[in-house]
């Protein structure tokens, strides 16, 4: 069609302009060359292997079970921060920004809902996905490494859904933080100093909530990201995604 | 030069440690230093030293004003029981994983809704998960009549305020 | 291929630590390895693409449900009055089904450490390296202690009354000594079952457990942690 081929040699043209070229150096991903720059040369991708097995990419090898769980850390991350816009970690603002939310702010509930429903599936695909690995020997050598920093990302997981669950300081949150955090106080020797800074005092107050706030939306964010991508690092130094040969 | 090798077949000898890797010592031991005040300076900074809390003591008033067996103060989540020996003051608050517990007057037994603990009004623990008794909290019996609960203070069960 | 090809074959010496390459020379070619790596595609653009698909999906699936159910939001939090019943999150509802049978030592600290600990431990004690089913050779030495281990583990179990852990112990614990009662079975799951080997087994065993143990805390448990009927 001639508006397509208008439009193409267009692109074609703001290709070879010097803004462009200064911006994106590896030209299209046409050649094998290229599409290994694609993965290679690229800040994001680049902890990608250039090649993969074809069948490491068939939905039965995988289920693309760590995949998912990725992918719904984005959302939550998404989610998470445009909610940050119009939540105060005070009591009692917590609970007044979440009706806030809920029936005031366009889209809130939409957020809201979108929020919990990724974290509670995020929890789900993360326990799946290590059975799924388990079961397949992904932890066998020379992958064992990458599966204690698995173990890690479940661990990191389930920290953030917990910590998560405090911030609408309903009847819900509150109890359920309370009898956890009592757990913690039977852990031996360090359960009360540890239960002590974790709620920055004795009880489930004001400070408990801003730590919560604090260790939900930075330290432990942060703490997912580099192992989420020490763990994609493994796996393409490692050889690669492990299938069971049954599914070839 | 001194220190920088051992002659093979030699027994040890205390050499005399090189330049360099005495430097390098110095280097690692301020290093840690500095690693392990940095992680107490943060573990110190973690832990409040002053806490915007409801305060642990308080007046609960007159003992007449106690005329049933059991009065829960939910300010305080405590109990102030009445018996024939006297009065005591005790948590209300679980022994278990810190629900609050309700006093049930029809079985003279405190319950916790959470996972089932029964306990009797002198803090025993007579059914369900609990590990320990409720404490018991001082309580005197001021000066101008009216009863002081001290929250942070636990004391014996048998230490009851003769009214 | 010629006809007369002959063939020398090597494996390495130590099996375990190495995967198994096969080296075929053949007269007129050079050695190649015959590995696993099998056929091979560029990330870009397949893998991008794949992933790219996925997250669509994902987010259409998300973004559906979204729509259709509200996150639930109770009244604002009291301290001074706690519901009946208080439930955690539903992820550790399989704990405060535990927390109900053994003390808080136990079932709230040591148990979750104990199998962190084991998950990590995992692909260091070379774990079902090689996959030998369970049954396969020593049967005879190996039932008295598969007998035995589970028998102690459903005693124990039995003593601090913890049910919810029992019967699913005791279902694995039968299935998994079928395989030694039926060994020549055609039975396509017989089959399956005999070929499993003992890593399978627990890690089957611990699943069904925290599956039993979280639907009864999220079904079957109500006021009072009391035992209810989730239909009533």
């Amino acid at each position: 069609m001639a508006t397509t081929a208008w439009t193409h040699e267009r692109l074609e043209q703001l290709r070879q302009t010097r803004v462009w070229r200064s911006i994106f150096r590896r030209g299209p991903a046409r050649t094998n060359r290229t599409r290994s720059l694609a993965v290679f040369g690229n800040l994001a991708l680049h902890v990608l292997p250039v090649k993969v097995r074809e069948k490491s990419l068939s939905v039965r090898a995988t289920y693309y079970l760590g995949s998912i769980s990725f992918f719904l850390f984005v959302v939550l991350t998404i989610t998470g921060i445009l909610l940050m816009f119009y939540y105060h970690p005070a009591v009692p603002e917590a609970y007044r920004d979440m009706k806030d939310l809920v029936f005031v702010v366009s889209n809130g509930v939409f957020l809201r809902n979108l929020h919990r429903l990724a974290a509670h599936a995020m929890v789900v695909a993360v326990f799946w996905h290590m059975f799924h690995v388990f079961y397949r020997g992904g932890y066998k050598p020379p992958h064992e490494f990458n599966w204690v920093i698995g173990v890690g990302l479940l661990l990191v997981t389930l920290f953030l859904s917990y910590t998560g669950y405090l911030l609408p300081w309903d009847q819900l949150a509150f109890w359920a933080i309370t009898v956890g955090t009592n757990i913690v106080s039977y852990v031996p020797v360090l359960g009360r100093p540890i239960r002590f800074m974790l709620l920055g005092g004795h009880i489930i107050g004001q400070n408990a909530l801003l730590r919560f706030y604090v260790l939900h939306c930075v330290i432990l964010p942060l703490a997912a990201v580099v192992l989420i991508a020490g763990h994609f690092w493994r796996i393409q130094k490692d050889g690669g995604l492990t299938v069971r040969d049954d599914h070839e | 030069m001194p220190g920088e090798s051992k002659a093979p077949g030699k027994p040890e000898e205390k050499t005399a440690v090189s330049r360099r890797d005495f430097l390098n010592e110095i280097a690692g031991g301020a290093l840690t230093i500095a690693g392990i005040g940095a992680a107490v300076v943060t573990v110190n900074y973690s832990s409040p030293n002053v806490l915007f809390e409801p305060p642990t003591t308080f007046r609960a008033g007159k003992p007449d004003d106690f005329i049933d067996p059991v009065t829960y103060l939910p300010d305080q989540q405590v109990y102030i029981v009445r018996s024939d020996k006297g009065m005591w003051a005790m948590s209300a608050v679980c022994t278990h994983l810190g629900c609050i517990t309700q006093f049930k007057p029809e079985s003279e037994q405190i319950a916790c809704p959470c996972h089932g603990s029964k306990f009797k009004i002198a803090g025993t623990v007579q059914a369900g998960p609990a590990p320990r008794p409720l404490p018991h909290f001082s309580m005197v019996l001021g000066e101008d009549g009216v009863l002081v609960v001290d929250k942070l203070e636990i004391v014996s069960d048998s230490e009851i305020l003769k009214v | 291929m010629s006809e007369n090809n002959s063939y020398e074959a090597g494996l390495s010496s130590d099996a375990l630590r190495q995967p198994q390459r096969i080296v075929f020379i053949t007269r007129k070619t050079s050695a190649k390895v015959k590995g696993e790596v099998g056929p091979q595609l560029m990330s870009f653009p397949h893998v991008i693409l794949r992933e790219a698909i996925a997250f669509q999906i994902l987010t259409i699936a998300l973004v559906v449900v979204a729509l259709l159910w509200d996150a639930p939001l109770e009244q604002l939090a009291n301290p001074l009055l706690t519901p009946n019943p208080a439930k955690a999150p539903w992820y550790f509802l399989g704990l405060q089904e535990l927390l109900h049978y053994f003390p808080p030592v136990l079932a709230g600290v040591l148990i979750p450490t104990l199998v962190i600990l084991a998950l990590v431990v995992i692909p260091y004690f070379d774990v079902n390296i090689e996959g030998e089913p369970l049954w396969a050779h020593h049967r005879r030495q190996r039932l008295p202690i598969f007998v035995g281990v589970v028998a102690g583990l459903i005693v124990f179990l039995a003593i601090y009354q913890a049910w919810t852990v029992l019967v699913p112990t005791v279902l694995l614990g039968a299935l998994g000594l079928t395989p030694y009662f039926n060994p020549t079975s055609t039975s396509r799951f017989q089959r399956f079952l005999g070929s499993r080997p003992l890593p399978w087994w627990v890690m089957t065993w611990f699943i069904a457990v925290a599956l039993t143990l979280t639907a009864v805390g999220t079904f079957f448990r109500g006021p009072g942690w009391s035992w209810v009927w989730p239909w009533r």
